[in-house]
């Protein structure tokens, strides 16, 4: 079945929330923590790597420091934009400035089963699923995993990726993919679902988020695949979680100086490595509350502190990852659409190549699938709001309004036929059930998932390619799974 | 708090009264130029053409008479009036651009700057459900007087717009609705009074209020909205209200209301037009009649199904937010945005949050002065007690997201940085107790439940409703501001019925 194309936000308008001399006030304090403070590297081949390139590594301490020279000579070799390629082209995501794509959250632990409406643990099925819904979505550009393969262990996030290839045409970002082996195994499945080496490079269907560790360290795995995939053509971003209050400084200046300098540590290794390989940058800080310790995603300035952090990564000229779908509700409903409405408006504004976070609750754990489907509707009302106003002169039709004149009406008007057809309502509002009431959005979306579930069957991988990406996860559980079970754990 | 309603709602043999806390307008420095030039001009024009060889129907003899007499091209027969350009353009100019919406307590007067938006409460709904049964009636007089004190006690709430029609009072509903909010809230009451005989009451009241003739025109305690009736028409009620309004000196605004399909072409830009030539015609008629009266200009536009016909206020595309406020700043007058209002049949769903969520931060990003209208479900019509908690968080997320960062050396903190290094944690850290204390802005999402859980919202924005309700009364009137403004709605009751 025909997976509609893509509808992302393209904003006819611009917004600044951060002026130069805070931008360069930021950069300045992210320079000094890098040489100053440093981050704490535990891959004595990664520190290897950032001593090779002039460096400064305490072999002891694992702390890495970088001058803002070397800083600022690797960042410029990042780009500016790159394509982060589909299986179908038509479904590429030009990262070019002119466009936000919107992706699902991922890596969900708990499933709201669509038929039992019960919960339980995530397995790889749920990720295809929702792959499934998410290819039916103009609204979704591209694809996170949105549930960990539960029934996978060792290998979760290769049967994660081989169930959304097999149901999405959209490009896929792994959040998952850690530690070298098991990198090597993703880009192998990126070059099957590629189909040849020019493509993988051109338009590589596969890119990766890897978290940094707040604050300041980074995950030797982490940093470690990073690299493999770096060198094999898949886009690479970095995100860091900075807490403010807990694992970040109480302000959000200093949760964004600190945030930022995990990410562009980790960037400007991978520039030094791979000079021009396509990065992004993604800072996501969180807030603790006081009361609890807990992780907040989202608060009443959650927006400022998401959004700011995308001119920062501009400031760098790299693209970003921008969090505008966070949620805490516990449930679809008021709190879902309250906490993500203002954070995508004010990240589209300001020119956020992506984001993600659409589809899950309860902190990003949950998958209730429907709220997949609100959270499309939110990305379609932002996407019409931040659009041009058209005011040609078909669009004022001064003729029909002079036709019409005062007190009559404009039902009878072929301009109004016309144009009725082209105004967009929101599928799941103002529906109207058999006795006349008005639907429950909720009840709609929840519907809505189920016509997709039962109709919606994208293009499929070709046979060749489906077997091959099944022979690669069958040769990775056998490699990486016996490794974990003789490590005598699971991952 | 101590005290016991009246039957004006209001509040008497009060020892105390509860403070009004300070106001928080949505200050925009952050702001979109959402239209440009161009556009606006081509707008503009279409409304002046528009206005030059449609015309709008004045059926109000007074206004006929005016207008006739400052070079407009009347039709007696049909009461449609042309407007020339360059009389528009004249009558227009003599707007002020900015005045200041004044309140009971100076220390509440909203003085009118592009960039600044204030809020209002919504109106006029028509039922509300009763804060003590949970059950839907027409609504009445106590709830305006209750949802006064609600707004007075809310940050986010410049000024009142009566909530929803004092039913209970019959002919003179709308002089009991700026009573009402009069004795209960010490901020501006914007009334959407209309008839001549009405209004004249009105202007007594606002007079009562102000202490004089002088002191209304000099800082007036009430402002009045009129509404023209899509397409291209006036309301005879409306005009006869607005010209007796302007006189005394009291702003008064016209809001166009074109439903696209139906009362305006099916295209966003045929309906702004349109509406705006509705708006500036009224506007025209005061500065003629008034010049130099303080005036605003509004659109709310809305869509037809086209599958019902129904009026639906939230489309997909809500671009209705932005466009109505640089077209009045076009003109040079100040605007008032249309946001919330959301078309739910009930508070707390996904549907009340995703319509309306984005209108705060549209709106003010838009630069627009005043803003309606928190509190209402069922596209303006209904009254739920904890509506107005719901709307106000979501207008907090957006003036929040709009306020300035703060970037020096103390909030970039890189001593503390250092201080904890990788690896660590900042709990301990001095910088962060005393930094953390307002890093959270707990809204109704962060009340906890215990066991680290939170409350469901909806029932913390109920919760706090009732709170208002119990414990919030603002000062009260002067003894005997309160009993003049009785007797002229006893005498209003005489009069009209």
């Amino acid at each position: 079945m025909d997976t509609p194309p893509l509808r992302p936000i393209r904003p006819a308008h611009r917004l600044r929330v951060l002026d130069d001399g805070q931008l360069a006030d930021l950069r300045a304090a992210t320079l000094t923590i890098l040489d100053e403070v440093g981050v704490h590297c535990p891959s004595p081949e990664i520190r290897a790597r950032y001593a090779a390139h002039g460096a400064r590594v305490d072999a002891e301490t694992g702390i890495v420091r970088l001058s803002p020279d070397l800083v600022l000579a690797a960042m410029a070799r990042a780009p500016r934009g790159y394509t982060m390629g589909a299986r179908s082209a038509a479904h590429d995501a030009v990262l070019d400035g002119t466009a936000m794509y919107t992706a699902t959250d991922g890596c969900g632990v708990t499933m709201i089963d669509p038929a039992t409406r019960r919960r339980r643990p995530s397995v790889a099925a749920d990720v295809g699923d929702m792959a499934r819904v998410a290819d039916a979505l103009p609204a979704v550009g591209f694809y996170w995993p949105m549930l960990s393969a539960g029934d996978h262990r060792a290998t979760a996030p290769l049967h994660e990726l081989l169930a959304s290839y097999a149901n999405t045409v959209k490009h896929v970002q792994t959040e998952t993919v850690m530690g070298a082996p098991m990198a090597r195994w993703a880009v192998e499945m990126a070059r099957v679902v590629a189909g040849d080496e020019a493509t993988m490079r051109a338009r590589p269907m596969l890119s990766a988020l890897i978290c940094t560790i707040a604050p300041l360290a980074q995950d030797a795995e982490g940093m470690e695949g990073a690299m493999v995939l770096a060198r094999a053509g898949v886009p690479v971003g970095f995100m860091s979680m900075a807490t403010t209050g807990s694992t970040a400084p109480a302000t959000i200046a200093g949760t964004l100086a600190l945030g930022d300098a995990e990410i562009v540590a980790a960037l400007a290794l991978v520039q030094l490595e791979v000079p021009g390989a396509p990065v992004f940058h993604s800072l996501m800080t969180g807030v603790m509350d006081p009361r609890s310790g807990g992780y907040l995603a989202t608060s009443r300035d959650g927006a400022l502190a998401y959004t700011a952090g995308i001119e920062i990564a501009h400031h760098w000229g790299v693209p970003v990852l921008a969090g505008v779908y966070g949620t805490d509700a516990p449930a679809p409903g008021w709190q879902s659409a309250a906490e993500a409405a203002v954070a995508l408006t004010v990240g589209a504004l300001l020119g956020a190549e992506t984001g993600s976070g659409m589809g899950l609750l309860d902190g990003c754990t949950v998958c209730y699938p429907e709220q997949l489907v609100l959270d499309a509707d939110l990305h379609e009302r932002v996407r019409a709001n931040l659009a041009a106003l058209d005011t040609s002169p078909e669009a004022i039709a001064l003729d029909v309004i002079r036709r019409v004149g005062p007190r009559a009406h404009f039902l009878y008007e072929p301009h109004t036929r016309d144009g009725m057809r082209r105004l967009e309502f929101s599928a799941l509002t103002g529906q109207v059930a058999a006795d006349g009431s008005a639907r429950d959005a909720v009840d709609v979306a929840r519907a809505e998932v189920d016509r997709i579930l039962a109709t919606h069957h994208p293009d499929p991988l070709d046979p060749a390619q489906s077997r091959e990406l099944e022979r690669i996860v069958a040769a990775a559980d056998a490699d990486l799974g016996a490794a974990t079970a003789a490590a005598g754990g699971r991952s | 708090m101590h005290g016991t309603s009246d039957t004006t709602g209001g509040t008497v043999g009060a020892p105390t009264f509860s403070p009004t806390p300070p106001l928080e307008p949505i200050v925009s420095t952050r702001r979109v130029r959402f239209l440009d030039d161009e556009q606006l001009d081509r707008l503009q024009d279409a409304a002046l053409h528009i206005l030059e060889t449609v015309g709008v129907r004045f059926p109000n003899a007074r206004s006929l008479e005016i207008l006739g007499d400052h070079g407009c091209a009347v039709d007696p027969a049909t009461q449609v009036v042309r407007f020339p350009r360059d009389l528009v353009r004249r009558a227009v100019g003599l707007a002020p651009r900015t005045f200041t919406m004044a309140a009971r307590n100076p220390a509440f007067d909203l003085a009118l700057r592009e960039g600044t938006s204030y809020f209002t409460t919504d109106g006029c709904g028509v039922a509300a459900i009763d804060p003590d049964t949970g059950l839907e009636r027409p609504s009445r007089k106590e709830d305006v007087a209750r949802m006064a004190r609600i707004a007075d006690a809310l940050p986010s709430i410049g000024f009142m717009w009566p909530t929803v029609s004092a039913q209970d009072f019959g002919q003179t509903a709308q002089l009991h609705e700026i009573d009402a909010a009069a004795n209960n809230t010490v901020k501006h009451v914007q009334s959407m009074v209309q008839g001549e005989a009405i209004a004249r009451y009105a202007v007594e009241m606002a007079t009562v209020l102000a202490g004089s003739r002088e002191a209304l025109r000099e800082r007036p305690m009430l402002s009045n909205l009129v509404c023209s009736i899509a397409p291209l028409a006036q309301d005879h009620a409306g005009l006869e209200a607005a010209l007796v309004l302007a006189e005394s000196g009291i702003p008064v605004g016209f809001m166009s209301m074109p439903t696209l399909g139906t009362t305006a072409p099916a295209t966003s830009a045929g309906a702004l037009a349109m509406g705006d030539a509705e708006a500036i015609s009224g506007i025209v008629l005061l500065q003629l009649a008034y010049p130099g009266t303080p005036v605003f200009h509004s659109i709310l536009k809305a869509w037809a199904d086209p599958r019902t016909g129904t009026y639906v206020g939230y489309s997909i595309d809500g671009r209705a937010r932005y466009a109505p406020v640089e077209i009045a700043h076009h003109w040079g007058l100040p605007s008032l945005a249309g946001c919330f209002g959301t078309d739910s049949a009930a508070p707390g769903t996904w549907q009340s949050a995703a319509e309306v969520a984005i209108d705060p931060i549209l709106g003010a990003m838009a630069g627009a002065e005043i803003v309606t209208g928190m509190g209402l479900d069922r596209t303006y019509t209904l009254l739920y007690p904890e509506a107005i908690l719901l709307d106000d968080d979501l207008y907090q997320r957006a003036r929040h997201a709009l306020l300035a960062e703060r970037v020096d050396d103390e909030t970039l903190a890189l001593d503390v940085i250092a201080a904890v290094g990788p690896g660590g944690h900042f709990l301990a850290e001095e910088h962060t107790r005393t930094f953390m204390r307002t890093a959270l802005k707990r809204g109704l999402t962060h009340e906890m439940a215990g066991h680290g859980h939170y409350r469901d919202p909806v029932e913390v924005a109920r919760e706090r409703a009732a709170r208002i309700r119990a414990g919030h009364h603002p000062e009260p009137l002067p003894d005997a501001v309160r009993d003049e403004l009785a007797r002229i709605l006893a005498a209003a009751g005489r009069e009209l019925g």
